[in-house]
């Protein structure tokens, strides 16, 4: 007998004594108010600051684009790095094409890690929290997130949700789709530790910036 | 060792802290709560600092629970989900185990962390690895893992920055979720001249920037990544890894291959049921409304390989004790332990053994057997500040109660001839007022010569060690009783 089939033969057995019993109602958790777009991005911007994230309010596309250029000049980025999504594409054709690495198949971890700036798309901005949430479908993707010290994250106003369970839906209809792969990851802020005597300390194996590019 | 700071006791605390053990002959040598020899408390070093530390996380806790109105319905849906994964876990772990599989992982199914060991290492050998990065597991510490990896010849190092700082300096973790709470900025920054070469310094910045650059190296070479899991969504087959500092996503992306590593409890049965355990987890983990990085896994990631290894090392032996049951409702916040008045003062080490605190106190007898652990659930005051703030609701006094009765009455240190016998002439001299004087006069006289010995043997040599006998209290009440009560009766 495999140990696959011992131990769920041995859960059966001490199991035997249970009554079936419907599963527990899914909870709310947080109450649905529905605030406007301007709360949102109010909320949003004011949570990720008290987590040590940046947020960029853009009114459109084009100002987005000019202000990313202003970020990669005075961060004296020389080349940053970008998944491939139609919304990146669109924010960084003004920049000169030698100044950005498009994420591809293959890539050396050794050769991203040089990057000193990486910019993903998210899927949703939670409110409460100030996350992002961004899908990832190939380890590159992933490594977009955690490898580069600045992370950048661009996404529309009318992708924020109020927290994480409105947001739950259309993450639940991903999750569920079977020929999803890779992961969905949720930022909230730089990466922290307070290992060392409970002292807040920012950047430790990921970003030590996140910047966050609202648009809309 | 210079490690070890001034506050402490040195010999103590390096005598508990390389040990190996494995469940197979576990001596939990080093606990002093389980060890014969010892019959009080431990101070482990910097027991001071982790104390304050664990006040400092209570009351922040309860200023943060206090301010949210929902908390107490979060606790108990959270305890309702748990109920019903429990109770239905066979089917949820096949369920997880099909949907993961459709997904291109791999499961494995283990059932000590023997053999657990065993699949990480032949993933090892398939795969030709050579050094691994491994991210925070508690599962990897009951798998003594880095133990089998050294003996294996990988080089395998811890990622996330405790864990990691607890590995250099030979240690094992003083808490679940701060590995190293024990250690001041000082002992870091001697730990890292001492075994790094680099500079000393006792700037946090300074420190955690040496072990950024110490392990990006590590990740960006590393032919495996080891992880734990906090949630597995049996709906989706999807696994749920919570961290802070980045070192998760590094090693579970950078390497070619992933193994998670899960109690098989840690199973849920739909992706919907996760938003309350979050809200929950980072609360009362961290203080923090969402930890930095919340993973979602949703099997391999294409040109990655991912196997997930699921464990019952003795988990199923609880399930087998009805009473007992929800102890695998654990989600391992570790905020029992920052609240619990023993923890404080006595440190993770004083548990002997993986998971400490009051949660250990009842998770260990269970996982490695009553007859080496039976002495933990008695290391309790029952002040109940535990169940109070246990975020899936685990009574956790009344578990130490119902272990407490199991532990006298099956095979246990608390059921040894002594035991037995100096609770049977307890009981036969609290049966009459004569017997009771009789042994109050032989116990004073005992205490009195014991005072003139010049040496104490045995147990009681171990106890005299580290403190002073009592000193024999003035007259019994009875005696100045029966002379001064007329005094009263006027």
């Amino acid at each position: 007998m495999t140990s696959r089939d011992a131990i769920l033969r041995r859960i059966r057995t001490e199991l035997a004594d249970r009554a079936p019993a419907d599963p527990p109602p899914v909870p709310e958790v947080w109450p649905r108010t529905d605030p406007g777009a301007e709360q949102l991005v109010e909320r949003f911007t004011e949570e990720l600051k008290a987590v040590h994230g940046e947020v960029i309010r853009c009114g459109s596309i084009e100002q987005a684009r000019g202000k990313l250029a202003e970020l990669v000049e005075q961060s004296q980025w020389g080349r940053i790095g970008s998944v491939d999504r139609p919304v990146c594409r669109e924010l960084l054709c003004d920049l000169d094409p030698q100044q950005v690495a498009w994420a591809k198949q293959h890539w050396e971890p050794q050769a991203m890690a040089e990057l000193p700036a990486g910019l993903v798309a998210a899927e949703r901005l939670l409110a409460d929290t100030g996350s992002c949430l961004i899908a990832c479908g190939t380890p590159e993707e992933r490594l977009m997130c955690y490898l580069p010290p600045a992370s950048l994250v661009v996404a529309r106003v009318d992708q924020l949700a109020e927290h994480m369970p409105a947001a739950w839906e259309a993450i639940g209809r991903q999750t569920a789709d079977p020929q999803r792969r890779g992961e969905f990851v949720l930022v909230t802020g730089p990466s922290r530790t307070a290992d060392i005597e409970k002292i807040l300390i920012l950047g430790v194996h990921g970003p030590r910036r996140v910047v966050v590019i609202l648009v809309g | 060792m210079t490690l070890v700071s001034s506050r402490a006791k040195p010999q103590a605390a390096l005598t508990l802290a390389p040990q190996i053990m494995s469940t197979e002959d576990l001596h939990l040598e080093g606990a002093p709560f389980l060890k014969e020899q010892t019959a009080g408390l431990y101070e482990p070093a910097g027991s001071k600092a982790a104390g304050e530390a664990a006040v400092r996380s209570t009351k922040q806790n309860r200023e943060i629970t206090d301010a949210i109105p929902y908390w107490q319905d979060w606790r108990e849906q959270a305890r309702a989900i748990k109920a019903f994964t429990v109770a239905n876990l066979d089917k949820l772990l096949v369920e997880f185990e099909r949907n993961i599989t459709a997904r291109g992982a791999t499961v494995l199914w283990a059932d000590s962390a023997e053999e657990a060991n065993r699949h990480v290492l032949e993933i090892a050998r398939e795969h030709n690895v050579k050094r691994v990065v491994k991210g925070k597991s508690m599962v990897s510490e009951e798998m003594e893992l880095n133990h089998t990896f050294a003996a294996a010849g990988i080089r395998a190092l811890e990622t996330d920055l405790g864990e990691y700082l607890v590995q250099l300096a030979g240690q094992r973790p003083t808490h679940i979720v701060t590995p190293a709470l024990h250690l001041s900025a000082e002992d870091v920054g001697r730990l890292f001249a001492e075994k790094l070469g680099e500079p000393f310094s006792a700037e946090h910045g300074d420190l955690t920037n040496i072990a950024r650059r110490q392990l990006r190296e590590e990740f960006l070479r590393a032919d495996m990544g080891t992880s734990g899991v906090n949630f597995a969504i049996a709906e989706t087959g999807t696994l749920v890894i919570v961290e802070n500092e980045g070192n998760v996503g590094l090693s579970t992306a950078t390497p070619p291959v992933h193994v998670a590593l899960m109690g098989m409890e840690k199973v849920l049965p739909r992706i919907d049921y996760l938003p309350v355990f979050l809200q929950l987890l980072a609360r009362v983990g961290t203080g923090q409304k969402l930890t930095s990085y919340t993973h979602l896994i949703h099997g391999a990631t294409p040109g990655r390989k991912l196997y997930v290894i699921i464990l019952d090392n003795g988990r199923s032996k609880i399930l087998s004790d009805p009473a007992a049951r929800q102890a695998l409702r654990c989600i391992r916040c570790g905020m029992c332990l920052n609240v619990c008045p023993v923890y404080r003062r006595a440190g993770g080490w004083a548990y002997g053994w993986v998971y400490p605190g009051p949660i250990g106190s009842i998770i260990t007898p269970h996982l490695v057997g009553l007859d080496k652990a039976g002495a933990l659930p008695f290391a309790s005051s029952l002040c109940g500040a535990c169940s109070e703030v246990c975020p899936v609701k685990i009574d956790i006094p009344h578990q130490l109660v119902h272990l407490r009765h199991r532990a006298v009455g099956e095979p246990s240190p608390m059921n040894s001839a002594t035991e037995r016998l100096t609770w049977r002439l307890w009981a036969w001299a609290m049966s009459g007022p004569k017997r009771y004087r009789l042994a109050m006069w032989a116990v004073r006289l005992g205490v009195r010569l014991t005072k003139l010995l010049p040496w104490h043997p045995g147990k009681l040599g171990a106890w005299t060690r580290g403190r002073e006998l009592p000193k024999v209290p003035g007259p019994a009440f009875r005696n100045w009783w029966r002379r001064n009560h007329s005094d009263f009766e006027k």
